[in-house]
């Protein structure tokens, strides 16, 4: 094939605009490789959520391709798409509907051409990875909101897709819940899954997502490693985002005279850094 | 006399063993900004419909204790007459916007407690210059983009002039930078009117540095209620599982005295202007 | 997509002459017209009582919503034609199709141009309690929202494998589960909220109640009404007394 097959996704000058002609997306031009994770951000209506309904053809372009391992999307059904991209969505309200957690596993897992015998065993594996157990015969409807969007995640990730899509999955979620999600990327990643994000969690792909697509108007306004994008204040600010504090933190001790080196990027830097400057000083002082 | 004062308060929600508010002693004094913080589901939103009467007249369930507004009881008293002591803007913009367009959105919560339409224009002019949505008032509400929906919620709960203003996850659905302007919005009318700010928050490093007090939740109890500095000096305030600011956490890790660790950037830069490396 | 076809019915602000017509002027304009379509079976009069309703539809600047409403009625038409062609005649399927195109015509310019909240004053008008007023113009604030919510419900359910098409009637009634349960438990949720957002601005206070939008019934809307009027007792005369020329009929 003559397509770039380096790129496991591949947007070429994609647009899109919705049938009542509100331009979403304009020359859209964007790939992305095997095994990445990269955060989509930008203010609300940019195109965000736009770009992520094409992956699996929820949407399909206006004009321009794209290509998902060389192929067009277009050539394939969402059914098809869908086995290979696990688009797990903000609201987990807007898709569990059965009487019991097992049921919803089972429901996601009908789709795929499997056994009897393999469903049953997918369901425990993925009820045991995600600690639901107990509450395999509960209604979905009754699970606290932190626990019903880890089933959403779960009936997304029994399918075992190569590309996860994340909408907002750190939203109104406490420490825990964070923490939760961030382990759980870490072990996907480490599986070679592909992993996208849209958020507007600007602490945490600056934390965790070594690279970023930020989007103004419909457009791609910059691609690149997070460290340089989210530290430059022209980008940050035409993308409704703000400065990380860690960033913001380094610049303030430049100001009082401080020498902060350049490798001083994540929070763990700055703590390892700072702790040289308090533990001399101790010392000195005694 | 306080705003809102809780005397051993307890509630379950009808058809629940559990309850979403254990034995809540809590008063809310005038002319104050302040968090509310917990885990999700510690029972942040329940305590919040306990302030204007939702709990127990809304949403009804066994309570047990009293909670009174200005002396009067919220079991009791009419929501809509509390609802000029006590206005609640809730988490989802969209919901609270309900009629077609902004100067009949703020109009709204006026027409219903009888205001004569020459006072509700004076008000409005006074709340859209406030809340800076002038130009937004012969919009319809889908017309407006999250940040401005919520600017119009807040003008619609402003324009009863209640003495406390609750924001339930204000910023929850907007960007970074609108978030901060939200924050820095209310903080300004807080001053301006003298009025109470409650706010409900993931995201404590847009407002931390701004409060007065802090009140943190878990399991349906508060553990602390105390002024901002005696809050984060407590250990309570560590060992609670919600997202602490980025410069707490930092400095957290440096093992320094509990009370010198900073929460803000300006503080952050003080205290490292104190030390004078140099 | 299916729901698009409500947009047809989503108000819009605009100011043109028809958008500033008193509601009540609207209703009466809706009902006479439908009226006058159901009067008729010939497709004569009919087509005449259509292409009388396009320049209201140009003045209101509604072409293009109307447009996609009568489109999004295409599926519609092609089964009455069908069954009516069938069972009856070409000529009574061609008047039936007419009919409907009348009637959809005039409520979706109804629906176009009043504001919900001044449908409701002019329920209000009309000796409604303002409760039920209330209620129907909130309803139709949420038409859109909901849409939009059903929308993210199918994409979210394609997205794990859901698919529309299944054989045999059980099925298909079973296959609506995963759509319509999410709909439902997220539209009581979403009124939960609509409803302590209104008590918490005090809906129902006991106060008497003002209103700070009023409308008025001025001499455009009384030239409208004489106009509906007249044309409704000229149809009328009409219909009593036929022209052969208007039982033209399509020759089969």
């Amino acid at each position: 094939m003559l397509n770039d097959m380096n790129s496991l996704i591949h947007f070429q000058d994609v647009n899109f605009s919705y049938p009542n002609g509100t331009i979403a997306l304009m020359e859209i031009n964007l790939k992305i490789n095997r095994g990445e994770t990269i955060a989509i951000m930008g203010q609300n209506g940019a195109g965000k959520t736009t770009l992520i309904r094409m992956l699996n053809g929820l949407l399909r372009p206006t004009s321009g391709r794209v290509l998902i391992e060389g192929e067009d999307i277009n050539t394939s059904s969402i059914g098809s798409l869908s086995k290979k991209i696990g688009i797990i969505f903000q609201n987990p309200m807007h898709q569990l509907f059965s009487n019991t957690v097992e049921e919803e596993i089972k429901f996601s897992l009908k789709s795929l051409d499997l056994s009897k015998e393999e469903v049953e065993q997918k369901t425990i594996s993925i009820l045991n990875e995600y600690r639901f157990e107990k509450y395999a015969s509960h209604s979905p409807m009754n699970l606290s909101g932190g626990e019903s969007k880890k089933l959403a995640i779960a009936s997304i990730m029994c399918r075992d897709p190569d590309i996860l899509v994340f909408d907002e999955p750190t939203l109104g979620q406490d420490a825990n819940e964070i923490k939760f999600f961030l382990d759980m990327l870490k072990k996907e990643s480490k599986k070679e899954k592909t992993i996208i994000m849209v958020t507007h969690n600007v602490e945490f792909a600056f934390e965790h997502v070594p690279r970023v697509v930020l989007m103004t108007n419909g457009r791609i306004l910059a691609d690149g490693p997070t460290d340089r994008l989210l530290t430059n204040q022209t980008l940050v600010s035409r993308s409704s985002l703000i400065l990380p504090n860690v960033y913001k933190l380094k610049l303030g001790l430049k100001t009082i005279g401080w020498e902060v080196p350049d490798n001083i990027i994540k929070k763990a830097d700055m703590v390892k850094f700072l702790s040289n400057y308090f533990e001399k000083e101790k010392s000195e002082v005694n | 006399m306080s705003l809102v004062k809780f005397h051993n308060f307890y509630f379950r929600y009808k058809g629940n063993k559990i309850y979403a508010l254990n034995d809540i002693k809590l008063s809310i004094e005038k002319d104050k900004f302040i968090l509310l913080a917990g885990e999700t589901g510690s029972g942040k939103t329940s305590l919040i419909r306990c302030m204007n009467g939702l709990i127990p007249q809304f949403y009804t369930g066994h309570y047990k204790g009293i909670v009174e507004v200005k002396g009067r009881e919220t079991t009791t008293t009419p929501i809509a007459s509390l609802s000029s002591e006590v206005g609640i803007v809730f988490q989802n913009p969209e919901n609270q916007l309900i009629t077609m367009n902004v100067e009949h959105e703020l109009a709204f919560g006026l027409e219903n407690l009888g205001i004569s339409p020459k006072l509700i224009k004076e008000r409005i002019q006074e709340v859209v210059e406030l809340t800076e949505i002038t130009h937004l008032l012969s919009k319809a509400p889908f017309e407006l983009s999250g940040g401005e929906q919520q600017r119009v919620a807040i003008a619609s709960i402003l324009i009863l002039e209640p003495k406390l203003i609750i924001l339930d996850e204000p910023t929850a659905s907007l960007d970074p930078l609108y978030a901060q302007k939200i924050i820095n919005l209310l903080k300004k009318i807080q001053e301006e009117k003298k009025v109470t700010v409650l706010i409900s928050e993931h995201r404590l490093d847009l407002l931390i540095s701004l409060v007065d007090e802090i009140i943190l939740m878990k399991e349906g109890s508060i553990l602390i209620h105390d002024s901002t500095n005696n809050v984060l000096e407590s250990e309570v305030f560590d060992n609670l599982n919600i997202n602490k600011p980025v410069i707490y956490s930092i400095f957290k890790q440096l093992n320094l005295d509990q009370k010198s660790i900073p929460i803000s950037l300006e503080q952050a830069l003080k205290r490292c202007a104190h030390k004078n490396v140099k | 997509m299916s729901l698009q076809f409500l947009n047809a019915f989503r108000f819009l602000k605009k100011n043109t002459i028809i958008h500033n017509l008193d509601p009540r002027a609207k209703l009466l304009f809706a009902i006479i017209y439908t009226i006058n379509a159901l009067m008729f079976n010939e497709i004569v009069p009919l087509f005449i009582l259509f292409i009388s309703l396009i320049p209201l539809i140009l003045l209101g600047r509604l072409f293009k919503s109307w447009f996609k409403s009568l489109r999004g009625m295409s599926f519609l038409f092609i089964i009455i034609i069908l069954l009516n062609t069938l069972f009856i005649s070409l000529n009574f399927a061609m008047a039936m199709v007419l009919r409907i195109s009348i009637m959809l015509s005039a409520f979706s310019v109804f629906f176009l141009t009043v504001d919900p909240n001044d449908l409701a004053l002019s329920l209000i008008s009309m000796k409604v309690p303002y409760e039920f007023a209330f209620s129907f113009s909130l309803a139709f604030r949420f038409v859109p929202t909901i849409a939009i919510e059903a929308q993210n419900i199918m994409d979210a359910q394609q997205s794990r494998g859901y698919e529309m098409q299944q054989k045999g009637i059980i099925n298909q009634v079973k296959n609506l589960f995963p759509l319509i349960v999410p709909l439902i438990v997220s539209s009581i949720k979403r009124a939960f909220n609509v409803a302590e957002a209104l008590e918490s601005r005090a809906f129902g206070s006991e106060k008497k109640r003002t209103f700070y939008f009023t409308i008025k019934y001025t001499v455009k809307d009384w030239i409208f009404t004489c106009y509906l009027l007249a044309l409704l007792s000229i149809l009328i005369i009409i219909r009593i007394n036929l022209p052969i020329w208007l039982k033209w009929s399509i020759p089969v």
